[in-house]
Parts: C-alpha cells; sequence; structure tokens
C-alpha cells in the first residue's frame, strides 16, 4: 500500500489531524470535567470578596496586581524587577494608566 | 516536421556584451531521420538545438513545429510543448544524485499527472528496452559511465517524444560507448523517432544511421548533406 | 485527478530532496519543533490561567473603595461607609479585612483574609494549601503568629482549604476580625479597603464618578479593572518567556533564512535541469511550497502535541521553575485546556506561514532561470 514517499507524508499528515482532532476532544473533555471545580472556586472568590489569584507571592504588588497602587513596586525595592520574574510579568494595574497617575 | 525560417538570436541585446549566436537561419527537419549539427563550438549548434527544443525563443523569425507557430507561445504552453514533443539528452547526463535511476526517469512526467503506476510501468519499460532495468533502483552516483549515459536516454525517453535531441553526447564517453550510444540512436529511429543531434565528434557524423549532416559556423548554415 | 497526481509526484520529489540533505533539515526540523513548542506551551498556559481567571473573577466584588494618601493604600474608615450607601445606586457597602502576614521562618508572604462570617470564631483559623505545605501544618495543629506589639499568639487550624482551589486560596489565612485586629494593631473602625454592589451594572460609571467627588482621597476599583489587570498579565505577549524566546526564534529566523535564501549550486543546478527536462515554473515553485510545507507542517503538529501534553499532562514542569522566582509559596494547580481553534490558527500563522513562504519567495528567482541554462552547464 504505502509504496511511496509521499504516502508516508499524507498518513503522517492524516495520523496529525486525528491527533490534532483527539486534542480539542480531550480539552472540551477536560474543561466539562473541571467545570464543577472552577464553580466551586469562584464560589470562593464570591464568598470572601477574593480580587486576584494567587500565583505570585513575592511580594505585595505580585500578590495583589489589580489592588497595588504605583507605588507599591519601589516599596518593596527601591528597582521594581526585584522580584524577577514576577516582578517583571506583573504591572502596575492598568486603571492606574487610564486614569493618569494615581488618584 | 520543423521548419524554421529566419531565425536570429542575439544574447544580450543592446548591452557592451551584445553577441549574435544565429543569423537568419532556415532549414526544415523531417521527421524519422537522424539529423547532426556539425560544426566548432561556439558555431552556433547549441542555441539552434535551444530554440528548437523550445527552451529559448529567437530573437527573430518563426519557427514551426507540426505546422504550429511556437515562438508566440505563452511560456506554460512553450513548456508544455517542449515536455511533450521533445526529449533532450544533455552533454553532462546532467542526473539528478541522491535520487535513483527509476526516479530519475520519471522525472519529465511528474508534472503530468499521471498515476503513478502508469507511470512506473513505462519506466521499467523503457528501462527494458535499454537493458538497465536491472539497475532500476540503484542511485545515480553508483552508476558507470556507460549507465549514466542509458539513463539520460531513459529519461528522454519517457514522455515518449517525437523527437530526441542531444547535444555533444559523446563528449565524455570513450569510443566504445560511444558506439553504443549511436546504436541506441539507431534503435530509436527504427522506432520513428526523428533524432537531432549537435555534435563534433566523427564517431556521430560518419556514423551510418545519420541521414543529414548539417555544417555551422559563426551562426550560419555553411552546408548541408543528406546521406539517405 | 491529474492535479492530485502531479501534486503528489511533486511531494515525492520534495520529500527525496530533504532527505538527501538530511543532516542540515533535520537540524532546522529540530530547532524549529522547539520554537514551536515553546511557543504553543506558552499561548496554551497563559491563555488557561486568563480563561479561568476571567471565570473566576467574574465574581469579585463589583466595586473595590480604596483610600489613598500620598499616592499609596491607606486604611479606609468606617465612616466612609454611610457616605458611600448614600451614593444613588449603591445598593450595599462593606468594609473588607486583609493583609499581609510574612512568616520569617518560612520566609514566605501569606494573605490573611477576614471572612463575613467566620464560622470557627476567634482563636481558629482555615489556612490555604500553600500555608499547609510551607508550614508543615495540618489540621488540629496551633500555629503561632507574631503581634504588631512583638508577642505571639497562638491559633489553632481549624481546616484547611481544598487543594483544588489553590489558584485562588493557596496562601491564604481565613480567621476572625478579633485575631486579625490582635495580631495586624488594626485599630476598630478601619478597614483595609470597601466594596460595593450597585443596582444596575450601567450606573458603574456614574457611581464612580460620584464616589470619587464626595471622597477624593478614595480610589474606586472596578470589577473590570480587575479583569482587564490580568488579562493585560497573562496577554502572552507581554510574557517574560516569549521575550526569551523571541531571543531563540530570531536565531532560527536567521538560519532559516540563510539555508531558504542561500539556494546551494547543487539545488540551482537541479532547479535547472528540472527546468530543462519539462517543468514550469510554477512546478518548481509547488516542489519548493512543499519542501517549506513538509518541514514547516510537521514541525507545527509536533510542537503543538508536545506542548499540549507538557501543559496539561505533565504540569508544564519546564515553564514553573522559571514562573516561581523568588516566592516560597507557590500554588500548585492543574491548567485547565481552554483549547480553542483561535490558538490552534494563531499558532499555525506564526509559524508555519512565515517559514513557507520565506522558502519560496528565494526560490522564485531560481525557479525562473531559463529551462536552456542547463545546456550551458
Amino acid at each position: 500500500m504505502l509504496s511511496r514517499k509521499s504516502d508516508f507524508f499524507i498518513a503522517f499528515l492524516v495520523i496529525c489531524l486525528m491527533l490534532l482532532l483527539l486534542m480539542t476532544v480531550h480539552a472540551a473533555f477536560s474543561v466539562r470535567h473541571a467545570m464543577p471545580n472552577i464553580q466551586a472556586k469562584a464560589r470562593m472568590v464570591r464568598g470572601l470578596h477574593l480580587t486576584d489569584l494567587s500565583l505570585f507571592t513575592d511580594a505585595r504588588y505580585t500578590r495583589h496586581p489589580s489592588m497595588a497602587d504605583l507605588h507599591t513596586a519601589f516599596q518593596d525595592h527601591p528597582m521594581s524587577f526585584e522580584h524577577f520574574p514576577s516582578g517583571a510579568i506583573v504591572f502596575p494595574p492598568s486603571h492606574i494608566h487610564s486614569y493618569g497617575l494615581d488618584q | 516536421m520543423i521548419q524554421l525560417s529566419a531565425v536570429t538570436k542575439v544574447y544580450n541585446a543592446g548591452k557592451q556584451n551584445e553577441f549574435t549566436a544565429l543569423r537568419n537561419i532556415s532549414m526544415s527537419i523531417d521527421p524519422g531521420r537522424v539529423t547532426v549539427l556539425k560544426g566548432p563550438s561556439g558555431s552556433g549548434k547549441t542555441t539552434l538545438l535551444s530554440i528548437i527544443g523550445c527552451m529559448i525563443r529567437p530573437t527573430a523569425g518563426r519557427v514551426l513545429v507540426n505546422g504550429k507557430e511556437i515562438t508566440s507561445l505563452p511560456e506554460r504552453f512553450l513548456t508544455g510543448t517542449r515536455r511533450m514533443t521533445f526529449g533532450f539528452v544533455f552533454q553532462q547526463f546532467n542526473l539528478i544524485k541522491g535520487l535513483s535511476v527509476i526516479e530519475n526517469v520519471m522525472l519529465p512526467a511528474f508534472p503530468c499527472g499521471d498515476p503513478y503506476g502508469t507511470m512506473k510501468k513505462r519506466t521499467l519499460q523503457i528501462l527494458d528496452i535499454l537493458k538497465i532495468e536491472d539497475k532500476a533502483k540503484s542511485k545515480i552516483e553508483w552508476l558507470s559511465g556507460g549507465e549514466a549515459q542509458r539513463v539520460s536516454i531513459a529519461r528522454a525517453l519517457m514522455n515518449d517524444p517525437e523527437v530526441i535531441i542531444a547535444d555533444e553526447p559523446t563528449a565524455h564517453l570513450d569510443t566504445k560507448l560511444s558506439e553504443e550510444f549511436m546504436d541506441i540512436l539507431g534503435e530509436m529511429k527504427s522506432r520513428g523517432k526523428t533524432v537531432l543531434i549537435a555534435s563534433h565528434d566523427p564517431i556521430v557524423y560518419d556514423c551510418k544511421i545519420i541521414d543529414r549532416v548539417v555544417e555551422m559556423r559563426d551562426g550560419t548554415i555553411t552546408g548541408s548533406e543528406n546521406r539517405a | 485527478m491529474g492535479w492530485i497526481n502531479k501534486q503528489r509526484n511533486i511531494l515525492d520529489f520534495a520529500l527525496n530532496s530533504l532527505l538527501r540533505r538530511k543532516g542540515k533539515n533535520s537540524a532546522l526540523f529540530v530547532v524549529y519543533t522547539g520554537i514551536i513548542f515553546l511557543v504553543s506551551s506558552i499561548i496554551f498556559s497563559s491563555e488557561s490561567i486568563k480563561r479561568e481567571s476571567q471565570i473566576l473573577l467574574e465574581n469579585s466584588p463589583e466595586v473595590v473603595v480604596q483610600r489613598t494618601i500620598a499616592g499609596r493604600h491607606d486604611l479606609i474608615p468606617e465612616q466612609y461607609i454611610g457616605q458611600l450607601k448614600s451614593i444613588r445606586g449603591v445598593q450595599e457597602v462593606k468594609g473588607r479585612l486583609w493583609g499581609y502576614y510574612f512568616e520569617p521562618g518560612v520566609q514566605a508572604n501569606y494573605t490573611f483574609v477576614v471572612p463575613d462570617e467566620f464560622l470557627y470564631g476567634p482563636g481558629y483559623i482555615v489556612i490555604g494549601n500553600g500555608v499547609s505545605k510551607t508550614f508543615l501544618a495540618g489540621k488540629g495543629d496551633i500555629l503561632p503568629f507574631k503581634t504588631l506589639d512583638g508577642s505571639y499568639t497562638s491559633l489553632e487550624v481549624a481546616d484547611i482549604l481544598s487543594p483544588d482551589s489553590e489558584i485562588v486560596s493557596s496562601d491564604l489565612i481565613l480567621l476572625s476580625e478579633y485575631d486579625f485586629r490582635k495580631v495586624t494593631g488594626m485599630q476598630k473602625g478601619f478597614y483595609t479597603d470597601m466594596i460595593l454592589k450597585v443596582r444596575n451594572t450601567r450606573e458603574l460609571q456614574a457611581i464612580t464618578d460620584k464616589i470619587r467627588r464626595i471622597l477624593p482621597d478614595t480610589r474606586p476599583i472596578t470589577r473590570n479593572e480587575i479583569m482587564r489587570t490580568y488579562e493585560a498579565i497573562f496577554d502572552w505577549r507581554s510574557g517574560i518567556l516569549l521575550a526569551v524566546i523571541s531571543g531563540a526564534a530570531f536565531a532560527f529566523i536567521i538560519f532559516a533564512w540563510d539555508k531558504a535564501t542561500g539556494l546551494s549550486s547543487e539545488e540551482k543546478k537541479e532547479i535547472g535541469i528540472l527546468k530543462g527536462i519539462g517543468w514550469e515554473t510554477s512546478d518548481v515553485l509547488f516542489m519548493k511550497t512543499w519542501e517549506g510545507l513538509i518541514i514547516s507542517l510537521s514541525a507545527f503538529f509536533l510542537g503543538v502535541f508536545f506542548a499540549y501534553i507538557h501543559i496539561y499532562f505533565a504540569s508544564a514542569f519546564l515553564f514553573m521553575p522559571v514562573l516561581k522566582g523568588w516566592s516560597v509559596l507557590y500554588p500548585e494547580f492543574r491548567l485547565v485546556p481552554f483549547l480553542d481553534m483561535f490558538q490552534i490558527t494563531t499558532i499555525f500563522f506564526l509559524t508555519v506561514a512565515p517559514y513557507t513562504v520565506a522558502t519560496i519567495i528565494p526560490s522564485w528567482r531560481a525557479a525562473t532561470i531559463d529551462p536552456d541554462s542547463v545546456m550551458r552547464l
């Protein structure tokens, strides 16, 4: 059957496409499976009035980026990039920029 | 079969290195015959073969293949005509390294879009005629000079062309292989192919299968001799 | 049918010609796959966090009112509750009590949060799974907390929050208002900040404007702004990882460009032969396109598959150490594959398209050479 190189390549592509499909199916099932857990977390966010994700606990402005003011980063260290790399990922919140400097 | 009227080819027209390769050539080539273009290098043989073989367009003049004017055809049709009408045997064989014999021979048929099975069957038939079917799966670089020569002929025959064009085919072959090559061309002639060779090798133009010798010098035809 | 046969023939030739230059092409392929793997890993993981944070933060307070003094966050006095309540459209106002606690023993930052109703009462705490891990504390253990005056107060772990909720709760210590004020020294009559519930979200803008007017020392933060902050953080373009990778990507682009533009003399000769024996310019270009597609499609699929496995089956083990940075306490959570065709297409157009184009364009010149050049070789 597979006597030509192009046959192998086309077969390879077909397998890849099927795997891609499988991947999306797996993803859909995983999301569905994870939903109850996400909803439980959402209830916790609502109950405790949380505003931020607990992703980077290095510093105050990385722990609660949305609550940080423009100076929080400097308060922790004169150089705002001290908590690398999270300090480099977490910027001051966008609403500070949108109203000009901290009002 | 092929008619040329007042064909002129100028390279690098209008530039410092302007060079007139062919001057006002008119001739016709009859089907089923073997014609040799004889002349020293630089006499315009290769240019004339290129024009006849639809590889380049003449600067002036007309070329008719099977009564059809080809000089004004767009590139795609020119290529199509070349692919189906002519088979080329080059001076250096110009086989593609790394590919097997059968893959090399099939190459001219690739753009035609024939089913693979048909193509392969035809290739094996041609290899059989040229007695190199046992080398079908060998890589090009493993072949001897004579075998490579046969493969390049096989490739020229792949699309079953009416005309075989060979440019200095014996330049890199010893006497024995050159004679063998002429025998193969004789075989092609007997199968009804038109053969057109450019060469200044006596083994070629003195060969008994030759029907006509056209002598060339400085881009013009200086003589024509019919033998058959 | 003829067209398909022709493409398969040309594909055959392209595969052969790639195999003939095995060394260079496989090096290219490996680097290319690696880059697609990294780019897709970033897109997958950031998209997962982004989507999950969106769902979660939709439940955060509609408006948080922060008091600022000298541009810095300050405690907000109780009296503000009444003033905020008097604004039309405000349904409910609550003071929030939360803060940070640095534990020198484990060098970790924790977050104190006082729930509206803390079931266990004073003397007890409920801790997040990350706190439990760093403190090595389980249910029933008693933990000492340093209070403002330097003395220690001991609180008993009444419960541990589910490990499944680490993304929001990992560093949380829930405690009673009494214990919170005792440990942090925050005086009665003050809150960390305040949260509002509004009657109609369409009035949000008017309400925040009003807040700024009647309480000029405060700063309202709306839920939308919180969510936008997160979107900006995980917008993959802003990720530091991408910056790291862009270096690698540039190296690759140079490498690929060199390979693609510098058609070797052997390749040029081959194109000449193909043209001579009757291939059209378009056939040669198809051949080069296939060469580009073979490498880029294979690298695309493999890179994406490996990235998917890396992020969703192997817990992003390559990224996590990088992201941990300085933090002692890092939440462990499984990313949920919020995968959509948009991400896949983004990766596709970021990777496959440029490479394929980069291989075709330089071949154009070679493909248009006169077929008779083969006669002059």
